[in-house]
């Protein structure tokens, strides 16, 4: 009954799976129309840290085939090590770049503290939030303000990973090649659920101030779908343009997948609710692996799985051709890839703390941040082994 | 301050990056001199042969090929990041002794230097050239069961030679090159992208080749910072 019970989890998994493809498929296949105006915009950078590939992609923002524009990068330190590429690209565009150091803004939300002040100095009515691992082609400005009608709040873009070169990199890519470009394309098309992307939203300040701005947002770790949430319910479009950016991994440690994709899981689990026990359905090779262990490693149990393993690795290296992504010969970690992802998934069923940059919080409903108390009894041992130790 | 780091390898030996990827790596980390020093290796041992064996050296063939690429590099860094971009090779003595072995830069090499040589003739060659020599990793290293402790052993006798020791290398601080008050600089010994963070050097100077060495020489204006990401 079990095993009859899987294998149809198994076959509603592979139908899942085509319908994500038949989406992406649609999304991509959706008319780009030229817009007539083109309003000048603030593009925000807030960085922190080295990033792969800044400086290029940096650079790529500041060669934008778009008539007026300009690029404001937000630090919240001197010392931190992106401030110089920063200097460098401000000193090779002078006209277009400007700098912003501060870190005065109380926000428990890191990016958003970045983000204050580069805003707060912007000059122009449209705004972009851009993260600094983004690489973009020189239309990006372009294609993107054309989905930008009166009735669109906000506009979001599809991202692809490019450039791995060690394990973790690889892995990040193919995650999010695969299980990340798919969902959202299937979000979009054919559930109708507004998605944002942090990793580029163009907006107009009204509309933001309009939602709340920055009081609704300093402190919770999602701003992105919070903004994109709020916008909707605010009766205005939010826009996925098929538009597709580049999201540079090129030297990523194991570690730093597995603490990324914790802490996107943790956030969907806090988002979805109930809803995130389907997400499953989106891996058949987990599911596939099931029915052979439940069937005590039958050869049928085997040949299903090892056939939804090349189903799966073939449909996934199609997705990389159709979003022209190279992935060589990384395509053989898709089945370890999915296998981790199921493990990865796990997580926040048991854990709310959540890794970011340095900073450790934990999270609640709508990823609400909660600074995490000092535990009093540590707090007590460490006063009392100075007091005696030294 | 210019945040500098002379000793870096790329495929031309063991560095795991080819020469393009490296210069990209510190371009885009910000840097504003870096020094190529791939290994020349000598070919008199065995494990020299086995480097000869396995290509991980520059040899006299490939130098020439070597140096222009590093030059064409140098262009596109210097035009893309603004990042001066040096020639320059690692002369690696390899011995089973590590009394006997020693790593010695070569910065602003211009004519291939044999590893096989004798100390006199490498470092004597190497100021005809006016290079800059700098003694690498010249102390016991933490966790390294091969040191190259042959020039420390005979400084009294080679240290006129060297224009700079490495007071850091990657992951290890050497405070005798400090105690003995020995101009010094801080270097990665670059092989892999994680070696990115790791000790540097600073330099208040101008951003070009003779202010830097005059700066190492003379040994002022010279700092190390532990970079991390």
């Amino acid at each position: 009954m079990i095993l009859w019970f899987i294998l149809s989890l198994v076959l509603l998994s592979l139908i899942v799976y085509v319908m994500q493809i038949v989406a992406l498929r649609k999304k991509l296949n959706e008319k780009y129309t030229p817009a007539h105006t083109f309003p000048p915009i603030s593009i925000i950078k807030p960085l922190k840290g080295l990033d792969d590939n800044l400086f290029d992609n940096l650079e790529s923002f500041c060669k934008q085939d778009y008539p007026e524009y300009e690029i404001i990068i937000s630090l919240q330190d001197y010392n931190d090590l992106a401030y110089k590429v920063a200097e460098k690209i401000r000193s090779k565009y002078p006209h277009l770049v400007k700098i912003v150091v501060d870190d005065s803004y109380k926000a428990l939300n890191p990016k958003v503290k970045n983000m204050y002040s580069a805003y707060r100095i912007s000059k122009y009515e449209y705004f972009l939030i851009s993260d600094s691992n983004v690489y973009v082609e020189s239309d990006y400005l372009k294609r993107t303000v054309s989905a930008m009608t009166p009735e669109t709040g906000l506009v979001t873009n599809l991202i692809m990973g490019v450039g791995g070169k060690s394990f973790g990199a690889k892995l990040e890519n193919l995650h999010l090649n695969s299980f990340i470009l798919l969902s959202v394309c299937f979000l979009d098309k054919f559930l109708k659920i507004p998605c944002s992307i942090g990793k580029s939203m163009l907006m107009r300040k009204s509309d933001f101030e309009a939602i709340g701005g920055f009081g609704v947002i300093k402190d919770v770790l999602a701003e992105d779908y919070m903004i994109g949430e709020l916008i909707h319910k605010m009766g205005k479009k939010v826009i996925l343009c098929n538009y597709i950016i580049k999201n540079v991994n090129e030297y990523w440690s194991l570690k730093r997948f597995l603490n990324r994709h914790t802490r996107w899981a943790k956030i969907r689990w806090k988002i979805a609710g109930i809803k995130y026990f389907t997400e499953p359905l989106n891996n058949p090779i987990f599911l596939s692996s099931l029915l052979t262990i439940f069937d005590g490693f039958s050869r049928t149990s085997i040949f299903i799985f090892l056939l939804i393993v090349l189903i799966k690795t073939v449909f996934d290296l199609h997705i990389s051709r159709i979003i022209k992504a190279s992935t060589k010969f990384s395509g053989i970690l898709i089945p370890i890839k999915d296998l981790i992802a199921i493990l990865i998934w796990f997580i926040p069923l048991v854990s709310s703390k959540i890794n970011w940059r340095g900073n450790i919080y934990k999270i609640s409903r709508n990823t609400t941040i909660i600074p995490i108390e000092k535990n009093t009894i540590k707090l007590i041992y460490s006063k009392l082994k100075t007091v005696f130790i030294n | 301050m210019l945040l500098c780091d002379f000793h870096i390898h790329t495929k031309y030996s063991d560095g795991s990056l080819d020469l393009r990827k490296v210069i990209d790596l510190f371009g885009q980390a910000g840097f504003d001199v870096i020094a190529i020093t791939d290994h020349v290796v000598n070919g008199d041992s065995l494990i020299g042969k086995l480097a000869y064996r396995f290509k991980v050296t520059v040899t006299e063939k490939i130098f020439k090929e070597y140096i222009e690429n590093i030059k064409y590099e140098a262009e596109r860094a210097w035009s893309k990041y603004e990042m001066l971009v040096i020639p320059g090779v690692e002369i690696s003595k390899n011995y089973l002794s590590s009394e006997k072995s020693a790593h010695i830069l070569i910065i602003d090499i211009k004519n291939f230097i044999s590893a096989c040589d004798s100390y006199e003739s490498i470092f004597l060659e190497a100021k005809r050239q006016n290079a800059l020599i700098v003694a690498c990793h010249p102390h016991h290293m933490k966790g390294e069961i091969h040191n190259t402790l042959y020039l420390w052993k005979h400084r009294e006798k080679y240290g006129k030679y060297i224009d700079a020791w490495e007071i850091a290398n990657r992951d290890d601080v050497f405070s005798m090159v400090s105690l003995k008050k020995y101009p010094y600089i801080a270097n990665s010994d670059f092989h892999k992208p994680r070696h990115l963070y790791s000790w540097k050097t600073l330099l208040n100077c101008e951003k070009n080749i003779d202010s830097i060495k005059k700066c190492i020489r003379n040994n002022k204006g010279v700092a190390i910072t532990l970079f991390r990401g």
